[in-house]
């Protein structure tokens, strides 16, 4: 490196310094404080005692932390395949223009953008066992079923609600992901394949995907992230379904909060988490 | 509210004397925090005020989860009110901390008349070792079954009061290819399901913990209840269930349901109900609209009987706090006895219609306490108020043994414990003793801490 390029890095340093700074106290400081608190069986008042790795202990040894980690593993699975694979099949069908795109469009993100809340009772009153119009259609009116169920309360289906809702949910925000870059495919690319004597199969796997490749290990990638964190959705619409969040909040967060305990399970966590990430980037995308 | 004309006359007298420089100051902190509340029970102070010149009495609004964080801030900084107004639980934890003047508070429930007030009520907040009281009972809400009398009658069965009978009618309604159900009992894991289950729970005299604190949960008492729990649960709409009752019976869609005395007017007012119900959108769907008999051929049961009787509630009463200045104390009982009148006591109720249910006897059976301005109590006819209101004799909870309160209890309650052990127990159908062996574990990380 020479002297000028040396003095160029140097000053590009004192140039990201700043962000580096202020990053490292809103991320690392709770990051690093977090695994410091997962040491400890922390009081309401302050007063902290070492406890070295008994709330790791504590958790490992909880059985019904497996069974929460199983959960977790299924809703990843079919929330992020769900999504990935409807926001695809959305945006190919919705890629060339026609008269009303905007207006579909427009309906499409609708459920994306309506608050959780509001549509979590608007679910819960549709499969309402009793009154909902879920029920009476599919017994009083089509008679297709002969007992009225609760699809969202009952242990065996409510987890496929959930995902169920968690893929009606956030579709669209795949579908404009995948669209945006579908609609950015040179033509030629599918006249050349045309010429190669590719039908519309041929070109979807050896055009489209290919391209489509970095924008859905992205879908991918952030639904990951994200559904493992999710919280909200999963506890307004069904709390039976307990998921690696939901679990913690019931062992930490509930009647006093047991901080060291919370921190500990949010540790590991982000562990996997972590290594979730590397796997992806490192032997997935080949970054 | 009914303040006649005389005692408007004396309010205003004593807006005259309020000029003055008082003597005595009555420092009263209250739960009600809602302004219309506030008000009523302002202008229940200033009549008292003008009736006894030389006394102030400051009111103060404490949120209710707010009021053990202030009343410990209070005591520190030696600023204690003269007077607070706090469920049965909180007096006595207050009390067994010494803040309560207890020799004040029974002096003046003695003065009301012992024989007055409903039982159960008195035994809730009376510390046994010290054999004396902790506040003076004032208002409550009853839980208990709310049933449909027409029905029950059609068909002879018997009032659900036992366990027996509820069984029965539970069974005997439970027809979901009509979309009815016999009962609801809470299964989803929630505190609903927690208030229901401990009904059953005490009327079986199976407890939390002993006299001497000892966790007594995992019993065979318990068992029975919770394998009794989970056939009510049987006869359930589908699915985990809560507080969504309510919706289910006005759209006539249940026999039997848990809910406390709050409830009164959503059954008896049309308006109260809209949000129930929903006609405009499902004109066949059967049951949709109000149904104005449903007061009237609705009743109450509060006391649940199997060992012995049992009713969930909950108790309020103005506990007297230490205080060096005997006027202050003389001050805050004359206060005390004043809001035991009929009027205060009748004006009070009607705040909150069947969540304000008063504790005295004699009241509670007169006139003007079942004429509420609404007409709610006339909906339901007086002698199904009265019955309701006597669910006080029998009022228990966990919390509270033989006067004795234990905190790990309201710990218990917050970490969701018997609403988790039941949800598993009915839902998942998860083995009985099972459930009471992780319930008790799950306890236990508490009461060893």
């Amino acid at each position: 490196m020479s002297p000028l390029e040396r003095a160029e890095a140097n000053f590009a340093w004192k140039l990201v310094l700043p962000t580096i700074a202020v990053l490292s106290l809103l991320i690392l400081y709770p990051l690093l404080y977090n695994i410091y608190l997962s040491f400890f069986d922390v009081q309401l008042n302050g007063d902290k005692a070492f406890v070295g790795l008994g709330n790791y202990t504590k958790l490992l040894a909880n059985p019904d932390y497996y069974s929460a980690i199983g959960t977790t593993a299924l809703y990843l699975l079919g929330t992020v395949v769900g999504t990935t694979l409807l926001g695809l099949a959305m945006a190919l069908l919705l890629k060339d223009p026609f008269p009303g795109r905007g207006l579909v469009n427009a309906a499409i993100m609708l459920p994306y953008v309506a608050p959780v809340i509001s549509v979590v009772f608007g679910w819960q009153f549709l499969f309402d066992p009793i009154s909902g119009v879920f029920n009476y259609l599919m017994v009083d009116v089509l008679h297709i079923w002969t007992e009225r169920v609760n699809l969202i309360g009952d242990p065996d289906s409510a987890l496929g609600v959930v995902i169920l809702f968690d893929i009606w949910k956030h579709a669209p925000i795949a579908y404009m992901l995948i669209l945006s870059k579908l609609v950015s495919i040179p033509r030629d690319q599918y006249e050349a394949a045309s010429i190669d004597g590719y039908g519309p199969v041929g070109r979807f796997f050896h055009v489209t995907l290919p391209e489509l490749h970095f924008v859905l290990a992205t879908v991918i990638l952030l639904r990951l992230i994200w559904n493992l964190n999710r919280f909200e959705d999963v506890y307004l619409l069904a709390p039976n379904v307990q998921t690696l969040p939901i679990f913690t909040y019931y062992q930490a967060f509930t009647g006093v909060i047991d901080q060291g305990l919370a921190a500990a399970t949010s540790v590991i966590q982000l562990g996997v988490l972590c290594v979730f990430i590397w796997f992806y980037i490192k032997k997935v995308m080949k970054w | 509210m009914k303040l006649n004309t005389l005692t408007l006359g004396l309010l205003s007298a004593g807006m005259l004397v309020s000029n003055m420089t008082y003597a005595t100051t009555v420092e009263y902190w209250t739960t009600q925090t809602q302004s219309d509340r506030i008000q009523t029970i302002e202008v229940m102070a200033e009549v008292f005020e003008a009736l006894n010149p030389g006394i102030d009495v400051k009111i103060i609004a404490v949120d209710e989860n707010d009021m053990p964080k202030q009343i410990a801030a209070a005591a520190a900084a030696n600023t204690l009110p003269d007077m607070i107004e706090v469920g049965s639980n909180l007096s006595l934890a207050f009390a067994e901390e010494g803040i309560v003047d207890m020799d004040a508070t029974s002096e003046v429930v003695d003065k009301i008349g012992v024989d007055r007030f409903y039982q159960g009520a008195l035994k809730l907040i009376e510390n046994p070792q010290a054999q004396k009281y902790v506040a003076v009972p004032y208002r409550g809400w009853v839980q208990g079954i709310w049933y449909r009398a027409d029905w029950f009658e059609e068909a002879g069965l018997e009032p659900p009061t036992s366990w027996e009978s509820i069984e029965k009618a539970a069974e005997y309604f439970y027809k979901p290819e009509d979309n009815q159900y016999g009962i609801l009992v809470g299964t989803k894991a929630d505190s609903y399901a927690e208030q229901c289950y401990t009904q059953f729970a005490l009327s079986n005299d199976a407890g939390q913990f002993d006299r001497d604190g000892n966790l007594i949960f995992n019993s065979e008492a318990q068992a029975e209840v919770l394998d009794y729990y989970k056939t009510l649960a049987k006869y359930n709409p589908p699915g985990p269930q809560t507080w969504r009752a309510r919706d289910y019976y006005l759209q006539g869609k249940l026999a039997m349901f848990f809910y406390s005395s709050y409830i009164l007017d959503d059954i008896a007012l049309a308006e109260a109900a809209a949000s129930s119900l929903s006609s405009e959108n499902f004109s066949d769907l059967k049951g949709a609209s109000f149904d104005p008999d449903l007061a009237k051929n609705t009743r109450l049961a509060t006391t649940i009987t199997k060992t012995s009787p049992s009713t969930f509630g909950t108790l309020v009463g103005f506990s007297i706090m230490t205080n060096d200045s005997k006027e202050e104390v003389a001050a805050t009982q004359a206060f005390i006895e004043y809001m035991n009148e009929k009027d205060q006591v009748v004006a009070y109720s009607h705040m909150a219609v069947g969540g304000h249910l008063p504790v005295l006897k004699d009241i509670a059976e007169t006139d003007e306490f079942l004429n509420d301005p609404k007409g709610i109590f006339a909906a339901y006819g007086k002698e199904s108020i009265k019955e309701m209101v006597a669910g006080f004799e029998n009022i228990r909870n966990f919390s509270v043994v033989d006067g004795k309160t234990f905190p790990d209890s309201g710990e218990i309650f917050a970490k969701q414990i018997i609403p988790r052990m039941v949800y598993s127990a009915t839902i998942e159908d998860k083995d009985t003793q099972a459930s009471l062996d992780w319930a008790e574990t799950q306890m236990k990380q508490i009461t060893d801490q």
